[in-house]
C-alpha cells in the first residue's frame, strides 16, 4: 500500500481529544503519521458531510474524537457526533466502505494512550494489518 | 477583496529537527494566494512580532497562517499581533506543527508538516472578520425561593453592589431552615439565623421582596432577561441581568420504601425536633430511640447531617440509649466526621446492615430486625420511638421550571449538578445558577459555598455594566432560515430564539452572549443556514480538501 493512502482524519473537540494529541506530542508518545487531525470546537459540530467529504477526497478512515460521555462542556455535542457517526457509517456501508472505517471516540483531555491506541488500531485495520 | 495571504512558519528555536524547514518554505511558497512566506525561529519573542506586524502592513497581507506550537497557547497572542497589524484577529489561522507533528513522530514528517500548512492556509482563505462589541447587561439580579439559600444569595448579591428582586413562593421568607434542631458546632440556633435573616433581608433597601409570588415566565437572555411574576391576581414585571434559582427541596415524611405506616411510635425527624425543642411536654422520658437511615436514597446528605445532629441532641436532653441503623455514613461534608466521631464517644451505636431492616410492632414497641454485618450477627432491637428518615425530593414544580427554562435535571429531578465542565453553581444556560437545596446536595458548608461562587459569577458578568462580545461569530443567514425549530430545541445553552422579520416570517436569532459556541447547530440545520465563523463548513472542508491534494 502507497504510504500516502492511508491517511486518518480526525475531528478532535477542542475541549477533550486536541488537547490530548498536544499532551500526547508534549510526552514524546509516537504514534502513525497519517493522521490529520482537525480543530473543532465540539464534536457536535462535526457534520455527515464532512466524513463523507474526508472519505470523497482520499481518506482512508476517520475518526470523531469528543468528550467522555456525560462529560461533554455542550451537554449532548459528544451524543450528537455519535448519532452522526452511525448515520455516517451506514451510509458508507451502503457504497461498500466498511463500516469500521470511521468510529466515534470518547476521551478524557488527559487520555494519550488511548488516543495512540485508536490511531494505532484504525491504521492497521486501514492497512489490513 | 483579494486574498493574500502570509505564512509565517517558527522552528521552536530550530528544536524541531524532524521537519526539513527550509523545503517546506520553498513549497509553501508555491501554494495559490501566498505572497508572503517567513521562516523564524522564535515568532512568539517580542521582536518577531513587531516584525510580523511590519511584514502585514509592507506586504498588504490580508489573511495569517502561523504554523508553530499548539494554538491553544499562543492563538490569543498572535491574535492580538494582527489586530495590531490592523487586520481583524479572526483573520488568523494556525497549523500546529510543533505538538501535532514534529514531537509526536520520530521520523522525518516534512510532508505531514506541509500538509498542515496547506490545510490551514486552506482554511485562511475562507475567513470572514468577526467584530466585537461591548453590550450593554443588566445589573438587577432576580433571586427565586427566600429560603437559607435565596435569601443568603440576596445579602451577599447586596454586599457586592447588585439589586435583587427576592421572589417568595410562600406567605413568609425561610424556607426550611426552622425545621433544623440545630447545627452541632454552630451556637446560633436556625431560629435566630432565620430572624436575623429576615430581618436584614426586610431592611436592606437594595432588595425587593415578592411573597406570595411566582414565577410565570422567563424570557430573555444573560445580561438581559425578562422576568414575569403572579402575586395572586397581580402581574408584575421585572427585568434583570442573571437568575439564582435557590427553589429549596421538600421531604417525603415516611417514605413509601420503608413500608411503614406512621404511628405513635414511629416518627418523623421534624416530630423528634419537636419533642426536642418541648422536652418537658412528654410523658416520660424514652429508654431508647432508634434511627434508620439509607434506606431509600444512599447519597443525599441531609439525613446523615441531620440525624447525627439530632442523636446527639436526643443524647444531651433526653439521655436516651441511640441506635443508628444505617447502610453507609457518607462523612464527607465538612465537619461531619467529627460529629459521627462524637456520637460515637458520647455513646450512639452504630448498626450497619445490608438488607433492609424488619420492622414491626410489639408490646406498644417498635422491633427493629437487622443483620449487622460486621458482626456478622442478627441484632433485634426494641425501641420507644424509631425515627425514620425523611426523603428528599425536588420540589413541587422542578419540572415545570425546568421545561420553561429548558434547563435539565438529573435522574432525581433535582438540577443537575454534576457535569464537571458547568462548575458547581452554572447551568446549561449562561446567566442562571442554582444553588441550595434544589441540586439535591444539602451539605451546609457547600450550600454557603456554591452561594459565594454564584454571587461571584454572577458579579463577575454583571458589575463592568457592559461585556465584551464577539457579534454574530455563530449567525443565522435569515433568507435560508426555514424556521423549523431545529436549532431551538438542540442548542444546549438556549441560546437561540425565533424572532419576527416582518410580518410573513419569523427566524431564528442567536444571542451573542448566551452563545457558548459548540457549533451544534451549525451542524444539524437542515437548511444549512447558520454559518459558524473560524468553523464555517466551507473552512472545514476547506482543510479536509487540503488532505486530499497531492503535494
Amino acid at each position: 500500500m502507497n504510504r500516502e493512502d492511508n491517511k486518518i482524519v480526525a475531528f478532535c473537540c477542542e475541549h477533550s481529544a486536541y488537547q490530548v494529541a498536544n499532551k500526547a506530542g508534549k510526552m514524546r508518545l509516537h504514534y502513525p503519521d497519517n493522521v490529520r487531525i482537525i480543530r473543532v470546537p465540539c464534536a457536535g459540530r462535526v457534520d455527515v458531510q464532512h466524513i463523507l467529504k474526508a472519505f470523497e477526497k482520499g481518506a482512508a478512515g476517520v475518526l470523531v474524537m469528543g468528550c467522555q460521555e456525560g462529560a461533554c462542556q455542550h451537554l449532548t455535542g459528544n451524543t450528537r457526533a455519535k448519532e452522526r457517526v452511525k448515520y455516517a457509517e451506514d451510509l458508507l456501508k451502503e457504497v461498500g466502505i466498511d463500516g469500521g472505517r470511521v468510529k466515534m471516540v470518547n476521551l478524557a483531555p488527559d487520555m494519550a494512550q488511548r488516543f495512540i491506541r485508536e490511531v494505532k488500531e484504525m491504521t492497521e485495520k486501514i492497512e489490513g494489518r | 477583496m483579494q486574498v493574500r495571504i502570509g505564512i509565517f512558519i517558527c522552528d521552536c528555536g530550530k528544536s524541531l529537527s524532524n521537519i526539513d524547514f527550509p523545503k517546506v518554505k520553498e513549497r509553501v511558497e508555491k501554494f495559490q494566494e501566498v505572497v508572503y512566506v517567513d521562516l523564524s525561529s522564535s515568532l512568539c519573542l517580542e521582536e518577531s512580532r513587531e516584525k510580523i506586524v511590519s511584514i502585514i502592513r509592507e506586504r498588504d497581507i490580508n489573511r495569517v497562517v502561523i504554523a508553530g506550537c499548539a494554538p491553544e497557547l499562543k492563538e490569543n497572542v498572535f491574535g492580538k499581533v494582527i489586530e495590531e497589524a490592523g487586520l481583524n484577529c479572526n483573520f488568523l489561522s494556525m497549523a500546529n506543527i510543533r505538538e501535532q507533528c514534529s514531537w509526536a513522530h520520530e521520523s522525518d514528517v516534512t510532508n505531514k508538516a506541509l500538509e498542515l500548512v496547506r490545510m490551514a492556509a486552506s482554511k485562511a482563505r475562507f475567513l470572514q472578520p468577526v467584530e466585537k462589541k461591548d453590550m450593554p447587561v443588566n445589573k438587577q439580579v432576580l433571586v427565586v425561593g427566600g429560603g437559607f439559600s435565596g435569601m443568603k444569595s440576596a445579602l451577599e448579591l447586596s454586599g457586592l453592589g447588585l439589586r435583587t428582586t427576592l421572589v417568595e413562593e410562600e406567605a413568609v421568607l425561610g424556607g426550611k431552615l426552622g425545621e433544623f434542631e440545630g447545627f452541632y458546632g454552630i451556637e446560633t440556633t436556625p431560629e435566630e439565623m432565620l430572624s436575623s435573616m429576615r430581618k436584614a433581608v426586610e431592611e436592606n433597601g437594595d432588595i425587593e421582596v415578592f411573597t406570595s409570588a411566582e414565577i410565570a415566565r422567563v424570557e430573555g437572555q444573560a445580561g438581559d432577561f425578562t422576568i414575569r411574576i403572579r402575586r395572586g391576581e397581580d402581574k408584575l414585571s421585572r427585568s434583570c441581568g442573571a437568575i439564582i434559582f435557590a427553589t429549596g427541596y421538600m421531604t417525603e415524611i415516611l417514605p413509601q420504601d420503608f413500608q411503614l405506616k406512621p404511628d405513635v411510635n414511629i416518627i418523623s425527624r421534624r416530630k423528634l425536633v419537636e419533642m426536642l425543642q418541648a422536652p418537658g411536654e412528654l410523658e416520660r422520658r424514652p429508654g431508647t430511640i432508634g434511627f434508620v437511615l439509607d434506606v431509600s436514597d444512599e447519597n443525599s446528605r441531609l439525613p446523615i447531617l441531620s440525624t447525627l445532629n439530632n442523636a446527639l441532641a436526643v443524647k444531651e436532653r433526653l439521655g436516651s440509649e441511640v441506635y443508628v441503623f444505617c447502610k453507609s455514613l457518607k462523612v464527607d461534608s465538612e465537619g461531619v466526621e467529627k460529629l459521627y466521631r462524637e456520637a460515637r464517644e458520647r455513646g450512639v451505636v452504630f448498626l450497619k446492615f445490608e438488607e433492609k431492616p424488619r420492622i414491626s410492632k410489639k408490646d406498644g414497641r417498635v422491633k427493629v430486625e437487622a443483620r449487622d454485618v460486621l458482626l456478622g450477627e442478627e441484632v433485634t432491637l426494641l425501641c420507644d420511638f424509631l425515627v425514620a428518615e425523611e426523603k428528599v425530593l425536588p420540589p413541587e414544580g422542578t419540572e415545570a421550571l425546568s421545561s420553561m427554562l429548558n434547563i435539565g435535571t438529573d435522574s432525581a429531578g433535582f438540577y443537575q449538578d454534576e457535569n464537571v465542565h458547568l462548575y458547581p453553581v452554572a447551568s446549561e444556560r449562561k446567566g442562571i445558577f442554582f444553588v441550595g437545596g434544589c441540586k439535591g446536595d444539602l451539605d451546609f458548608t457547600r450550600i454557603s459555598t456554591d452561594i459565594s461562587s454564584a454571587t461571584m459569577s454572577i458579579y463577575k458578568l454583571l458589575s463592568p455594566e457592559k461585556v465584551m462580545v464577539e457579534v454574530e461569530k455563530v449567525k443565522v443567514e435569515p433568507e435560508k432560515c426555514r424556521a423549523c425549530l431545529t436549532c431551538v430545541r438542540v442548542c444546549p445553552h438556549g441560546a437561540i430564539q425565533m424572532v419576527r422579520v416582518d410580518t410573513e416570517k419569523e427566524v431564528a436569532k442567536i444571542y451573542d452572549l448566551a452563545c457558548d459556541g459548540c457549533g451544534i447547530c451549525a451542524a444539524i440545520c437542515p437548511a444549512k443556514a447558520i454559518r459558524f465563523e473560524g468553523y464555517a463548513d466551507e473552512q472545514i472542508l476547506a482543510e479536509v480538501e487540503a488532505i486530499g491534494e497531492s503535494l
